[in-house]
């Protein structure tokens, strides 16, 4: 922009910072360049004498980190259709829907996303397209395909591994492709040819693709949807659990706190997307005259959710750091709504701070990015989200979206071209 | 519409309804289930007794046909690229671009769109897209890749062929996934490896391919820089000239009489595409006043003015013999971006058209060049609802196709996001 200030004070009467603790009261932020300049009260907030300042006083709002989903699947259209499906519409149409995704995540308040998995180089050439500048994204945190074995989970998406050589290979190419972390599914998932409740992987080739993650620096997260998944990745030295399910080989649900208390101590982070359930439930309890099999599936997930909530409470006790990550466009979970997840970790016991504060400081740290986003301190990237209201008291004011700021810019959220 | 409303009712100062008679005052269109039902003075169109009606009405406006662009590259950025440039991209990135194109039209006011010339099978990827209802975009006249001979014009996006077979097999491959008619590269263009001043196919391989084309109902349109590759089209019967370059093959401009008489006599269309050139001449007059020209640019810039003046100087004597000269701007190509079709109209009346004729050549005259104005073109009973709603009257001023207000797209109206996201869609002119 030819008439862009050089500094951009943001005035609110709440400031959220990210890191957990006390609401700060009529406080102000200051942009300059892709940067946050300053902190602190309305008072104290100043640009340097002489330059160029535009001011926005948003009143009784409360000013947030951008937000950071640590899980999404950028190609998903989120209307109910299986995996397996999507995965037959081509590479060209799967980018498209990227496309569109990624816009109306930014626009409803998310600045980073971790794509946790997409079929080709799909989401790689979505990234292209967005430096090209020709789609409005948040900042992407990218798996590319994800590491599955024959049949397995996601499997479909492109990569099928076996063996600790295939392992090291798989995570070799997606890293030359551009692979920021490697996705691993670490026990069957909705895929029709994976089993949900076994181990994919053996320990070995978990130790191999951790092991040559981590050679380049860059992180794992494991799909784990029975327990047995989740010992052989903390086994292997992963960095994230994602979903995080505590189920026995036979299906039932038990809950084992050795596995949490190991969770803990290696400091893994769970993202336990929680959010595509309530999501479901909510849409079927809205619905008139569910047939049977519908009726099913709710009384199904009700119970499924309540366990899964049950099992994050005990996780958060026992000292795990949860990541928010919302699964969209997952499912029936569509994007444009990471708040729903970030709600739900709220209904699951922790307090609207904490679930504040696994979905920007935690949720970047377990993206190994918060270096630069996920809270707002003086030096990082000018992120920010400004909501109406304190979603310090009631979560859901973080649905009312004043404005998003992206590395100090901020976005035109109304436009469509 | 509405939920629960059955009719539309969108009434203005006047309705050109591009049948070709005179704008309608105080004129009303009336929509129901994505179709035109009447169209008339206000005072006269109503909906049927009881049903329930959702109105607008539009003070100080026209309402008008959606815009028929007869020529686009929805791939393109308009950026200045060169096509050779452009086809490096994976088509991936190329579809999301075509998607990003086909808002900035379509939110422009132009409703339908024939494409000229995209890589592989993005712009059918594209339509996949918009019929799977994921992104929104105008109805679409697809080529798929257009034929080429080996290194010809336009090569690099996927189909040269060499021979009679293989143009005629082309052309069943082109139908087969999807193509609306046949785009064929007639003469050499901007590809580095072509010729623009030469002749491309032989007539017997652009036989096959217009003939195998009309065996099945689709037309074929070929790009012609010189004189000889018109001549070839009009042996080899095709359906528009597009460029219609009078130049001889040594590049002398040579305005051939005899040749627009066969035009005429045919019944051919033409696309002659004036604005693109104009756009690459403003991209150097800003320079120009920004900061300065190299003494090759000013002489490409001479030389682009001189060029202009000779298209509209042969553009117009067609205009003048009376042949059907349409509203195609070629755009995302060169420097002319999508979202700037009036431009191209606008030239047209330079060329010679009134302003209603310019309407005219952009909708109706253009629907019926893509044989399509049996669906659109027009506002008349049973026409789908694709309606412009502008400020102004284009009718005396055809640059008030700019003032969109509102685009209806099949009798729904479209949101089209911030005024400033679609005020940067426009280019903005330079002095030449």
């Amino acid at each position: 922009m030819p008439d862009s200030p050089d500094f951009t004070i943001l005035k609110a009467a709440r400031l959220i910072d990210g890191n957990g603790g006390p609401v700060a009261e009529q406080a102000a932020i200051m942009l300059h360049g892709d940067t946050i300049s300053q902190i602190g009260t309305q008072e104290t907030v100043q640009a340097p004498e002489g330059a160029s300042v535009r001011e926005v006083d948003y009143g009784d709002a409360t000013i947030l980190p951008g937000l950071v989903d640590s899980h999404v699947h950028l190609i998903g259209i989120g209307d109910g259709r299986a995996g397996d499906e999507l995965v037959t519409l081509p590479d060209e149409v799967l980018t498209v829907q990227a496309a569109q995704n990624v816009r109306r995540h930014l626009y409803s308040g998310v600045t980073t996303v971790r794509d946790c998995g997409a079929k080709n180089r799909t989401t790689f050439l979505l990234r292209d397209a967005v430096e090209m500048g020709i789609v409005p994204s948040p900042r992407l945190v990218l798996a590319g395909r994800p590491v599955a074995i024959i049949g397995g989970h996601l499997s479909y998406f492109g990569i099928q591994a076996t063996g600790e050589d295939e392992c090291r290979a798989a995570v070799r190419q997606l890293i030359k492709e551009g692979a920021d972390f490697i996705k691993i599914t670490a026990t069957g998932g909705s895929t029709r040819t994976s089993f949900s409740l076994r181990p994919s992987f053996n320990v070995d080739e978990l130790t191999a693709i951790c092991e040559e993650a981590h050679k380049f620096g860059k992180h794992a997260a494991a799909h784990c949807a029975s327990s047995q998944g989740m010992v052989n990745v903390l086994e292997a030295g992963i960095d994230t659990i994602i979903h995080g399910v505590h189920k026995e080989a036979d299906g039932s649900d038990v809950y084992r706190p050795e596995i949490t208390e190991k969770i803990a101590e290696q400091r893994v982070y769970v993202n336990p997307t929680l959010g595509g359930a309530l999501t479901r439930v909510r849409m079927l309890e809205n619905t008139a005259d569910l047939t049977p099999s519908e009726q099913a599936d709710l009384d199904m997930m009700r119970q499924a959710s309540e366990i899964r909530m049950e099992n994050v409470a005990r996780m958060v006790d026992a000292g795990v750091v949860m990541s928010a990550g919302s699964d969209t466009a997952w499912g029936f979970y569509q994007m444009g709504d990471f708040q729903t997840e970030i709600e739900a970790h709220a209904m699951a016991g922790m307090s609207n701070m904490q679930a504040i504060v696994s979905a920007t400081r935690d949720a970047a740290r377990s993206c190994w990015i918060d270096d630069s986003v996920g809270t707002l301190e003086s030096g990082k990237q000018g992120d920010v989200l400004v909501v109406d209201g304190n979603p310090n008291d009631d979560i859901n004011a973080l649905r009312n979206v004043a404005d998003v700021y992206l590395a100090g810019n901020r976005v035109d959220r109304q436009a469509l071209v | 519409m509405t939920m629960g409303s059955d009719y539309l009712l969108i009434t203005a100062d006047r309705v050109i309804d591009s049948t070709g008679g005179p704008p309608i005052d105080h004129g009303a269109v009336l929509v129901h289930d994505g179709k035109v039902v009447s169209v008339g003075r206000a005072a006269e169109v109503s909906a049927p007794e009881g049903a329930s009606v959702e109105s607008h009405h539009y003070a100080g406006c026209t309402v008008l046909p959606g815009m028929v662009d007869c020529h686009t590259h929805h791939n393109g950025f308009g950026d200045g690229r060169m096509g050779d440039e452009l086809t490096l991209l994976a088509d991936e990135i190329l579809t999301v671009q075509a998607a990003r194109n086909a808002r900035a039209s379509l939110y422009s006011g132009v409703t339908t769109i024939r494409e000229n010339g995209p890589k592989n099978v993005t712009m059918f990827r594209l339509r996949d897209s918009i019929n799977a209802g994921l992104i929104i975009g105008p109805r679409m006249v697809l080529c798929g890749r257009p034929v080429a001979i080996i290194g010809g014009h336009m090569g690099y996006f996927g189909g040269e062929v060499t021979g009679a077979d293989q143009t005629r097999a082309l052309t069943r491959q082109l139908i087969k996934e999807g193509a609306d008619y046949i785009k064929i590269t007639a003469t050499g263009g901007s590809t580095r490896t072509s010729f623009p001043l030469k002749p491309s196919f032989t007539v017997e391989e652009l036989e096959a391919v217009t003939e195998e084309a009309h065996k099945v109902g689709k037309l074929t349109a070929t790009h012609c820089l010189s004189s000889e590759g018109i001549a070839n089209s009009l042996d080899a019967d095709v359906d528009m000239i597009i460029h219609c370059a009078f130049k001889d093959g040594d590049g002398a401009d040579n305005f051939r009489q005899d040749i627009a008489e066969r035009i005429g006599e045919k019944g051919v269309y033409v696309n002659p595409t004036l604005h693109v050139g104009r756009s690459s001449a403003w991209v150097l007059g800003h320079k120009r006043d920004d900061v300065g020209l190299t003494s090759r640019e000013e002489s490409q810039l001479d030389e682009s003015r001189r060029s202009m003046d000779v298209k509209l100087d042969h553009s117009r004597r067609m205009i003048e013999m009376g042949l059907r000269v349409i509203t195609g701007s070629d755009s995302s190509w060169g420097n002319y971006k999508l979202g700037n079709t009036v431009y191209e109209a606008e030239l047209l009346v330079h060329a010679g058209y009134t302003h209603l004729q310019g309407v005219l050549s952009v909708t109706s005259w253009a629907a019926a060049a893509l044989d399509m104005d049996d669906q659109v073109g027009t506002l008349e009973p049973g026409k789908l609802a694709d309606v412009l709603v502008v400020d102004g009257n284009p009718a005396e001023d055809i640059n008030d196709l700019w003032n969109v207000r509102d685009v209806f797209f099949g009798g729904q109206k479209l949101e089209r996001g911030s005024d400033e996201s679609l005020a940067a869609v426009r280019q903005q002119p330079a002095l030449l």
